[in-house]
């Protein structure tokens, strides 16, 4: 069952993390055809550079998943099966503590408790807490930057997703994957 | 307590990004500095908000267009033009094709898996051996990270500060050393052993070839002379390198079936998110190096071994090597950059754009080393020789290429010259 929630978001992800791949594409497309018009749109950038950062967070949570990143396997292809295996779960329950420590972290720094005692009143949430996450703008966009940070939320949720399913299911054979 | 930690995850075989994050966690839980973790999320986000990162997804998707639009074989037949004809034919045709392809694909490793599979059986086919074919292509695929478009270059520019353009024009005139070099090792080698005969093509079979790779050719083109003459910056290139691709192999070669692009697009987020992210990770493990003032105390003990910086060049190549061997270059890139840049600029002087060159020429070099040796590995699982047989062919590259750094490191213009 969470096995294959976890599969499943995993797949979300990275459709999403391809979408995101292609608008960094046509954003920066579009900043090369609009500034050769002399017509430069100026949130392009800004917009490009956002793409590429949720594009980044979503499939590097589904590489948790696809047990895909990159490590040093030097002392891992040294040991034999049954401590390949140990090791392995090692892995894993440190990914585990990752995505803990991470939803501690964006707990401490979004103070949910703070803003329902505030009654969702973000000025008064300021007041109380001096935390200005709620309020911070983006450059050029014309939105308030936590909707761009909202990507971190999705990704300690399937950080912790697949941590949690890895470490319930069997282990695979691990594959190494790099790109230099 | 931190370094263990460090030590021990790193060679626990946990994903690098989540060591350095850990090991930041750990070192602030330690210190009792607990109030960075209030920024640690933010801090983990900004490190990658910038602008020169949106080059590798574009790179990479360049190279991925263009290993599916069927340019390799071209510029494969474009290269047997100019050297086709002499001793050892293949070899150097191996070599300027791989030139080529350096100048498109930014990646030793992906290089190395697409030449093998394309220049192995055709040199195997023609009497060469494996072995010695497969350590060709390996070494041919060092030209990647150098010669201009280079995945290294791009992160050592964003760590660095400096920008990425010219950091690209610093590789060139190295690229080109290599490939010299290169070349007179395979007529060297060819002095010793028996080489094939190449056959020159008839004046109409060149003209097509060349006319074949005219397209293909394009790519390069815009991407080095958009950032040499200042039209584009280069994740600008890279996105323009990337629709001419898509163009040519769709259109022109008729090999690429938009249907496929969205696997593409998925294979670029996934790679590019694994170096992205690693990056994200970097900058939170940039707190344990500044707070541990880790460049100051390694500077402090350097300096007092030497005041010479190509006596100090030699020592981080030396230390480099080592590293290069354990663990993948851009992950070791991202980790050594931050504590040996400052040390390389503030103490001896060295300029930022020879420091990146000669850094990540050696880190490079890693990839065809075992025990961690990924290229070589690619490299033997592509054209079947055994990863023995190959190095047994690939030592007096390698040695090639541990002359260049010396060189490279004790001539600084060869890097600065273009800049």
């Amino acid at each position: 069952m969470l096995a294959s929630l976890s599969r499943s978001w995993a797949r979300v992800e990275i459709a999403l993390a391809s979408f995101c791949a292609v608008l960094v594409t046509v954003l920066i497309l579009l900043n090369v055809v609009t500034r050769a018009l002399n017509a430069s749109i100026y949130w392009v950038d800004e917009a490009a550079i956002y793409a590429m950062v949720w594009m980044c967070f979503l499939a590097a949570s589904a590489a948790l998943h696809e047990r895909s990143a990159v490590s040093v396997t030097l002392l891992r292809d040294w040991l034999g099966e049954k401590g390949q295996n140990w090791l392995g779960r090692a892995v894993d329950i440190c990914v585990l503590i990752f995505a803990i420590a991470l939803l501690y972290f964006a707990w401490r720094w979004l103070m949910p408790l703070d803003l329902l005692k505030a009654g969702f009143d973000v000025e008064a949430f300021q007041g109380e807490t001096f935390n200005f996450v709620y309020a911070e703008p983006t450059t050029t966009l014309g939105i308030r930057k936590i909707w761009v940070w909202s990507v971190l939320g999705l990704f300690v949720f399937g950080t912790l997703l697949h941590a949690v399913a890895n470490l319930l299911s069997p282990l695979p054979k691990a594959k190494q994957s790099v790109q230099t | 307590m931190t370094p263990f930690i460090f030590a021990a995850l790193l060679f626990g075989a946990v994903p690098i990004a989540l060591v350095l994050i850990l090991t930041a966690v750990w070192y602030i839980a330690e210190s009792g500095n607990t109030v960075l973790f209030d920024s640690f999320m933010q801090q983990l986000f900004s490190g990658v908000e910038n602008y020169g990162l949106l080059a590798i997804p574009l790179f990479m998707l360049t190279g991925e267009l263009m290993n599916e639009g069927g340019m390799t074989t071209r510029l494969i037949n474009a290269a047997r033009v100019f050297v086709g004809g002499f001793r050892g034919g293949l070899a150097y045709i191996n070599l300027l094709a791989n030139m080529f392809m350096a100048a498109i694909i930014g990646s030793a490793a992906s290089q190395i898996a697409v030449m093998s599979r394309a220049m192995v059986p055709a040199m195997e086919a023609e009497g060469y051996d494996k072995g010695f074919a497969a350590a060709t292509t390996a070494a041919g695929g060092l030209l990647a990270p150098v010669i201009p478009p280079s995945m290294l270059f791009v992160i050592y520019g964003v760590l660095a500060q400096i920008p990425i353009g010219d950091m690209f024009l610093a590789g060139i005139i190295p690229g080109f050393i290599l490939v010299v070099v290169f070349c007179l090792v395979i007529t060297l080698i060819g002095f010793f052993r028996e080489m094939p005969k190449g056959v020159w093509m008839t004046r109409k079979e060149a003209q097509a070839a060349l006319l074949a790779c005219l397209p293909a050719a394009l790519i390069p083109v815009s991407i080095i002379g958009g950032i040499l003459f200042g039209i584009a910056t280069p994740t600008e290139s890279a996105a323009v390198a990337s629709l001419i691709a898509f163009l040519i192999g769709w259109l022109i070669y008729r090999e690429i079936k938009p249907a496929r692009l969205g696997t593409l697009f998925a294979r670029t987020a996934r790679n590019a998110s694994m170096v992205i992210f690693m990056i994200a990770a970097a900058n939170v493990f940039g707190w344990v190096i500044i707070y541990e003032a880790l460049p100051q105390k390694l500077a402090a003990l350097i300096t007092t071994i030497t005041a010479d910086p190509f006596t100090f060049l030699l020592i981080v190549n030396i230390a480099l090597l080592v590293v290069g061997m354990l663990i993948d270059g851009i992950a070791a890139l991202i980790l050594v950059t931050p504590i040996l840049l400052p040390i390389a600029m503030n103490n001896y002087n060295i300029d930022p754009f020879h420091f990146g060159v000669v850094m990540s020429l050696n880190l490079v070099l890693g990839l065809l080393t075992p025990p961690v040796g990924v290229g070589l590995y690619i490299a033997s699982a592509m054209s079947g020789a055994s990863p023995g047989q190959i190095l047994r062919a690939l030592w007096p590259f390698l040695l090639a290429v541990t002359g260049v750094l010396i060189l490279l490191s004790y001539v600084p213009w060869l890097s600065t010259a273009l800049i």
